[in-house]
């Protein structure tokens, strides 16, 4: 089921949450809003779920405006951060929840509903905890009754929010691979929100960069991370060595030194240099064209090596990663004098100061 | 200025000083002003003897009374326990002008001396009062009627409801609701099965506390009352009689028949209690 | 987001049943509350200001003021030094049975006024346990002032106990150990550091302690003799009055009373204010 939102403002007293949205979501994509806190990316998954209504614009559900519909009527299905699963109730009931409050009229009887709770729980690999109750479970076991409870109801849409933020780093792994299998399986469409930068870019066919109330760049995980549309998706997404720079006579003066980088056209200015961490090179101290330096710090980290770099004429070290399958000279040891050479440098004009 | 008692050989030392001399003082003033009194009580109907005491407290006119002071009270709680309830939802989930007066009148019971309430109760619900007189004409009488007594109590019990479930309204999470809407469940629905079970540990203790409180109440009911005996007759209002008469042992039979019921009162309010602590910690 | 609902045209209640609500709730309380609260001062002023601030400066009236005012005098104080002491003990010290000891303060809340009494009389009236040994001494305690002091202490006993111990436990021992430590004696130390943190919560249960103890009328109904312009608090003068028929003279003397409930409530609210005020700026 597509979403289609035009235009979305929401504010909350004198916070404006959702400045000026415009979103598309395909049927059966699996989208992610990727973004800090405070970008605004929750507030629009309510907005979408019909728990907050926007000041200005319109949500569109699978074509149509879905501003008469409340919250129970739009068929979709929200996983919330924390779960909110019912207390008292026990899985089965709490999965059951959504047939069992159905009108009379459409209300499945009471076989239907065991036998589709239980389908349900068999899916998440939960039917042996039918019985226990939330306070029972672990963080794993209670968001997949969370998406089972959500899931019962049919949803055309699945919206999550955070689910595996309160969970650790080994389960929320497998859980998401597992979701994402759950979702191609089942041929839903699911958006999700995230502040995990990997975990929106390994899943998601799509990715919404958010930041204060703003989208700043829609597109596939490989888009996002080697074509940032802004300077704050770069910065945001991967590791990222962000210089003050100048573009003068059609060049870009780094350190005071001319580089060699792709400037796309950009007019003479001060200019903010991004450069990742993988795309620069270590040379000998005074090979020609290279910026000098010296190695502050050299970290073994699994499978690469990262040094960080004092360079001359640049405030901030410069943070090189090198593959552990290149072995690194021995000139390369804490303290030694080096040379850097940028392999790919991406620039944006600096953002005008805002008032 | 330390105290050794022997009590303090069992704990182990402590660098703030005072404990001997604290729990002492806090120790002999309970015994003198409560403890020793309350076994006063207590030993008194012994000199009834086991059947003596029975024979005063299944006595007619004390079953009529016993049965109206706690068949009155629990009527009076259950009326609490529902439009306290609202009063409760009202206060947390809504906004109106005035929120905060309603909000500080509903402690008046609390700080109203009983006589006042009572003589005030009793001209309002007379029948020349301003209620009592427009219920007259329906042929319904409050005053010095048992509703008369029923009307007192309740508003004695009134706060006690409201002040226990404010706080866990308060703290309820807008989540499970906004999950059972999301859901498809009605407003109706989302209450009775969700919003409901969360509450239901503190709306019991508030109701049994009313319940607590109404049984022993004395001062707001005598006057709305008849006091006709076997009618409209509270149990506090015998053992006064029964004092006057220096009938010593009947009136105690009887508080003692009322101490044991608020005891048994008190256990289950404690465990509720715990049980909302517990449900609330899940 | 806790309590309030976050838009409540997605989750809340129509407004028609918002509106049904609300009326109910304003209607109960007005059933119950205002309108006998109101009721008190009409009736006191039925018949005009002078017969009103006569029955107030009547000798008989006064010296009941006077009465309340005493037996207020030394039942709260009583109860505050205790509820400090109880509180401290509770508090800063682990030791075994100290829930029971905390249900046992609790008890009077639970005794109904009339028993409260009632055990008074069994021990010093003339049939009680001590009874004829008074009459021997001519002590008078019941029908005397001495017996409506004990009364009301009995009954206003948990009080300031209530409010101290489960606010100086939250509190912790923290501070009392370091001023010990920084060599402070026990007496400094609570009067430095204790009391003024418990300062709200002991004048939180002051003045319910004093609300209850001025206002206090079935178990001081039980002790006194009911003697007229000697033995009579205000809520007993009240009744006196009311049985005479004396309905002006009977509420304007309640409209005293009802106006120091009225006062306790606002102060009440006060200091509710200020603890949590004082509260969020600690916290802060």
């Amino acid at each position: 089921m597509s979403v289609t939102l035009t235009g979305i403002v929401k504010r909350f007293g004198n916070f404006t949450a959702v400045d000026g949205v415009d979103l598309a979501i395909g049927n059966g994509e699996f989208a992610a809003l990727l973004g800090p806190s405070g970008s605004g990316k929750t507030t629009l998954l309510r907005i979408i779920a019909g728990l907050e209504f926007p000041e200005a614009g319109k949500v569109t559900i699978a074509g149509a405006d879905a501003d008469s519909q409340k919250a129970g009527e739009r068929r979709i299905g929200l996983v919330f951060q924390h779960y909110a699963l019912f207390r008292h109730m026990s899985v089965f009931e709490n999965v059951a929840f959504g047939l069992r409050v159905k009108a009379r009229s459409v209300r499945p009887n009471g076989r239907e509903i065991a036998e589709r709770v239980d389908r349900l729980l068999r899916l998440v690999q939960l039917e042996h905890l039918a019985k226990r109750y939330p306070s029972q479970l672990s963080g794993g076991q209670r968001q997949r009754v969370a998406l089972a409870r959500a899931l019962a109801i049919e949803p055309s849409l699945l919206l999550l929010d955070e689910p595996f933020g309160a969970l650790d780093a080994k389960v929320r792994k497998e859980l998401r691979r597992w979701l994402r299998r759950l979702h191609d399986e089942m041929g839903l469409t699911s958006l999700f929100v995230t502040h995990d930068q990997e975990e929106a870019l390994e899943l998601a066919d799509r990715v919404v960069v958010m930041n204060k109330g703003r989208i700043e760049q829609v597109g596939s995980p490989e888009e996002i991370y080697n074509r940032p549309a802004t300077a704050f998706v770069f910065d945001f997404i991967g590791n990222a060595n962000r210089f003050e720079g100048q573009i003068a006579g059609g060049r870009l003066i780094l350190a005071g030194q001319p580089v060699d980088a792709c400037i796309q056209g950009r007019g003479d200015g001060p200019v903010q240099v991004f450069v990742r961490p993988h795309h620069v090179a270590l040379v000998a101290a005074g090979t020609a064209g290279s910026l000098p330096g010296r190695v502050l710090h050299r970290l073994p980290s699994g499978s690469v090596h990262r040094l960080e770099i004092e360079a001359q004429g640049l405030v901030e070290p410069v943070a090189v990663e090198i593959p552990a399958s290149r072995a690194l000279p021995e000139g390369f040891a804490p303290g030694a004098a080096v040379g850097l050479t940028l392999t790919e440098v991406t620039v944006f004009p600096v953002a005008k100061p805002s008032i | 200025m330390t105290l050794t008692l022997s009590l303090s050989l069992r704990r182990k030392p402590s660098v703030i000083p005072g404990f001997g001399l604290t729990l002492g003082c806090t120790v002999l003033y309970l015994s003198l002003v409560v403890l020793i009194p309350l076994t006063g009580l207590l030993l008194r109907p012994v000199e009834l003897g086991w059947h003596g005491f029975w024979r005063v407290v299944l006595d007619g006119r004390v079953l009529a009374a016993l049965s109206l002071s706690f068949g009155g009270s629990l009527l009076a709680a259950a009326i609490n326990a529902v439009l306290g309830g609202i009063v409760a939802w009202v206060l947390v989930r809504y906004d109106f002008p005035g929120r905060r007066l309603v909000d500080a009148l509903v402690d008046l019971p609390f700080a109203l001396p009983t006589a006042v309430a009572g003589i005030a109760l009793a001209a309002v619900y007379a029948p020349n009062g301003w209620i009592g007189a427009l219920l007259l004409p329906l042929g319904i009488k409050v005053a010095f009627t048992r509703l008369g007594v029923l009307v007192a109590l309740t508003f004695i019990g009134l706060p006690f409801v409201v002040r226990t479930l404010e706080p866990v309204l308060q703290d309820l999470d807008a989540e499970y609701e906004e999950a059972a809407a999301t859901l498809g469940a009605s407003r109706w629905q989302s209450f009775i099965r969700v919003v409901l079970p969360e509450i239901l540990p503190a709306l019991l203790t508030g109701t049994a506390l009313a319940f607590a409180r109404a049984v022993g109440e004395y001062g707001s009911a005598i006057f709305i009352a008849g006091n006709m005996p076997m009618s409209s007759e509270i149990a506090p209002l015998l053992i006064v009689i029964k004092l006057e008469e220096f009938d010593y042992a009947g009136a105690s039979a009887i508080g003692v028949a009322m101490l044991g019921a608020s005891f048994l009162l008190l256990l289950a309010i404690n465990l509720l209690q715990r049980w909302q602590v517990a449900r609330s910690e899940g | 987001m806790k309590g309030s609902m976050s838009d409540r045209r997605a989750v809340g209640e129509q407004a028609w049943v918002r509106r049904l609500l609300v009326s109910l709730a304003l209607g109960y309380l007005g059933l119950f509350l205002v309108l006998p609260l109101a009721s008190v001062y009409v009736e006191a002023l039925a018949k005009g200001i002078a017969p009103f601030l006569a029955a107030i400066v009547d000798p008989d009236a006064l010296a009941a003021i006077r009465l309340t005012l005493l037996v207020a005098a030394i039942a709260v104080p009583c109860n505050a030094v205790f509820g400090l002491c109880a509180s401290w003990a509770v508090a800063k010290f682990d030791f075994p049975g100290k829930s029971l000891l905390v249900t046992l303060i609790d008890l009077p809340f639970s005794v109904s006024p009339v028993v409260s009494g009632l055990v008074y009389v069994l021990l010093f009236g003339a049939h009680g346990w001590f009874g004829p040994w008074l009459q021997a001494h001519h002590i008078k305690i019941i029908f005397g002032i001495a017996g409506i002091v004990l009364a009301t202490i009995f009954v206003t006993f948990p009080f300031v106990a209530r409010e101290l111990i489960p606010l100086m436990q939250q509190q912790g021992r923290e501070e009392e150990e370091a001023a010990i430590l920084l060599g402070a004696s026990g007496r400094q130390t609570f009067w430095r550091v204790t009391l003024p943190n418990a300062k709200w919560g002991l004048l939180y249960g002051v003045l319910l302690c004093n609300a209850r103890a001025m206002g206090e009328f079935g178990a001081v109904s039980v002790v006194s003799g009911h003697i007229r312009g000697l033995t009579l608090t205000m809520p007993l003068h009240v009744e006196l009055l009311y049985n005479e028929y004396d309905f002006v003279g009977a509420f304007s003397v309640a409209s005293l009373l009802s106006l120091l409930a009225l006062v306790t409530l606002t102060l009440k609210s006060l200091l509710e204010w200020r603890f949590r005020s004082d509260e969020q700026a600690g916290a802060a």
